[in-house]
C-alpha cells in the first residue's frame, strides 16, 4: 500500500470536511489531489494534530481530519495522552507510517521501523479506536469507515516508502493565503465571523 | 496572588473576549484554573505540553474562538517551535498568559528560577513576540483587552507576563 492510493480514496469522500495536514510528502500529494477550501496545509511537523484538535473542539459539529506521518507523531507524542482524555468525537487522524524520515533524503528509519507501535501507544493513552491498517482493502473498510463513526479515530496506515510526491509540483499557495481561504470558507459555511479577522 | 486579583484576571480575560483556554498549570497564577473551569462561558483544555497547548489554541482560533494559553514562562521555551511556526509564520493570534518566574519582580524568585526568568524576555524578543509586564492590578482589565486587540491586529501571539503582586 502506498500513501497516494489511500489519499485518492480519501479525497473522493470529502464534502464539508476540514482537513489539516502536517509537513511531509502527504501535504504535497493531498494538495494535488484535493483543492477543497477546507484544507489547511500546515507546513510544520508535529503541529497538525494539535491544530486539528483545536478545530474539532471549536467546531464540534464538523468532521475534522488530520493527515500526519510517523515522524510527526513521534515528535508530538504528548498529543496521544491529551486526546486519550479529550476524545473529540468529530476528529479522525490518519498517520501514514512509512517507517522512515523520507524527507531527510537518506530514508533514515524512524522508531516505527523498529519496535514502536503507534496504534498500541494510542490505545494505551486512552484512544480506544486506534488501529493499524496494513492494506488497501483494510483502508477502504476500516480507514474510510472511520469517517462515518461518531468517535475519535487514530488510524496508523502502514505504507511503503514512496517518492511520488517529488514528482508532483509543490503547492504554490502561501501559508497566509491558505489560512484566509480556509477561514473565509469557515465563515461562509458556518454563517459566522471568525473574530480575529476583524475589519481594517 | 490574592483571590480578588485572580477573579479580576479571569473576568478581564472574559471581557476581552477570551472563551477558550489551553493550559499547563504552574505556581504563580494557578488560582485562575478553577475559576475558568467553573465558568460556563469559557472552555478549559488541559494540555500535556505547552507546545501542544499553543497548537490546540491556534486550531480553536481558526475555528472561531478567541483563545489563550496559560503557562509558566518555561513553557515559552518548550513551545518556541509552535509559537514561531503556527503563531508567527501562519499568523494566528493567541493570548499567552504567562507566570513570569525568576524575573526581577517575581516575589518568590530564587536560584531555582532566576536563570529561567533572565532569558524569558530576550527569548520572546528573539521570536518577535510582543509582550507586556504586569506587576500589579492597576488597569488590569484594560491591559488584557489591549493585549487581545494587539494580538488580533498583528495576527500573532502576544504575551502577558505576570509577576509582582501576581507572584505573591
Amino acid at each position: 500500500m502506498i500513501r497516494h492510493e489511500c489519499l485518492e480514496l480519501l479525497a473522493a469522500k470529502m464534502t464539508d470536511h476540514l482537513v489539516v495536514t502536517s509537513q511531509s510528502g502527504q501535504r504535497i500529494e493531498w494538495s494535488h489531489l484535493s483543492k477543497h477550501e477546507g484544507n489547511l496545509l500546515v507546513g510544520m511537523m508535529g503541529c497538525a494534530v494539535g491544530v486539528a484538535t483545536g478545530l474539532a473542539l471549536a467546531l464540534p459539529h464538523r468532521k475534522v481530519i488530520a493527515l500526519d506521518s510517523d515522524g510527526s507523531v513521534l515528535l508530538s507524542l504528548f498529543n496521544l495522552a491529551t486526546l486519550g482524555n479529550l476524545r473529540p468525537k468529530n476528529l479522525v487522524i490518519y498517520v501514514f507510517d512509512n517507517g522512515v524520515y523520507s524527507g531527510s533524503r537518506i530514508s533514515y528509519p524512524t522508531a516505527t521501523a523498529g519496535r514502536t507501535d503507534l496504534a498500541a501507544m494510542a490505545r494505551a493513552a486512552g484512544i480506544a479506536n486506534a488501529h493499524t491498517i496494513r492494506d488497501l482493502e483494510e483502508f477502504r473498510n476500516q480507514g474510510l469507515g472511520a469517517l462515518a463513526q461518531n468517535q475519535l479515530g487514530f488510524l496508523v496506515c502502514k505504507v511503503e516508502e514512496s517518492l511520488l510526491h517529488r514528482e508532483i509540483p509543490r503547492p504554490n499557495t502561501d501559508l497566509a493565503e491558505n489560512k484566509y481561504t480556509f477561514v473565509r470558507y469557515l465563515e461562509r459555511t458556518e454563517g459566522k465571523t471568525i473574530p480575529f479577522v476583524g475589519r481594517g | 496572588m490574592k483571590d480578588e486579583l485572580a477573579k479580576r484576571l479571569v473576568q478581564g480575560l472574559k471581557d476581552a473576549g477570551i472563551n477558550f483556554v489551553t493550559y499547563l498549570p504552574e505556581t504563580r497564577l494557578s488560582q485562575i484554573v478553577p475559576l475558568i473551569r467553573d465558568d460556563p462561558e469559557m472552555e478549559l483544555i488541559a494540555a500535556a505540553s505547552e507546545q501542544e497547548a499553543v497548537t490546540i489554541a491556534a486550531g480553536a482560533t481558526l475555528g472561531g474562538k478567541q483563545a489563550a494559553v496559560y503557562m509558566e514562562n518555561t513553557g515559552i521555551y518548550v513551545s518556541a517551535y509552535s509559537l514561531l511556526t503556527i503563531g508567527k509564520q501562519l499568523g494566528v493570534p493567541i493570548l499567552l498568559v504567562v507566570g513570569y518566574l525568576g524575573g526581577v519582580p517575581d516575589q518568590r524568585n530564587s536560584f531555582l528560577y532566576s536563570t529561567i526568568g533572565k532569558h524569558t524576555i530576550p527569548t520572546l524578543e528573539g521570536l518577535g513576540i510582543e509582550h507586556m509586564l504586569l506587576n500589579d492590578g492597576d488597569g488590569l482589565e484594560g491591559k488584557i483587552n489591549d493585549a487581545v486587540r494587539a494580538a488580533n491586529a498583528l495576527r500573532a501571539p502576544f504575551a502577558l507576563l505576570f509577576a509582582g503582586e501576581f507572584s505573591v
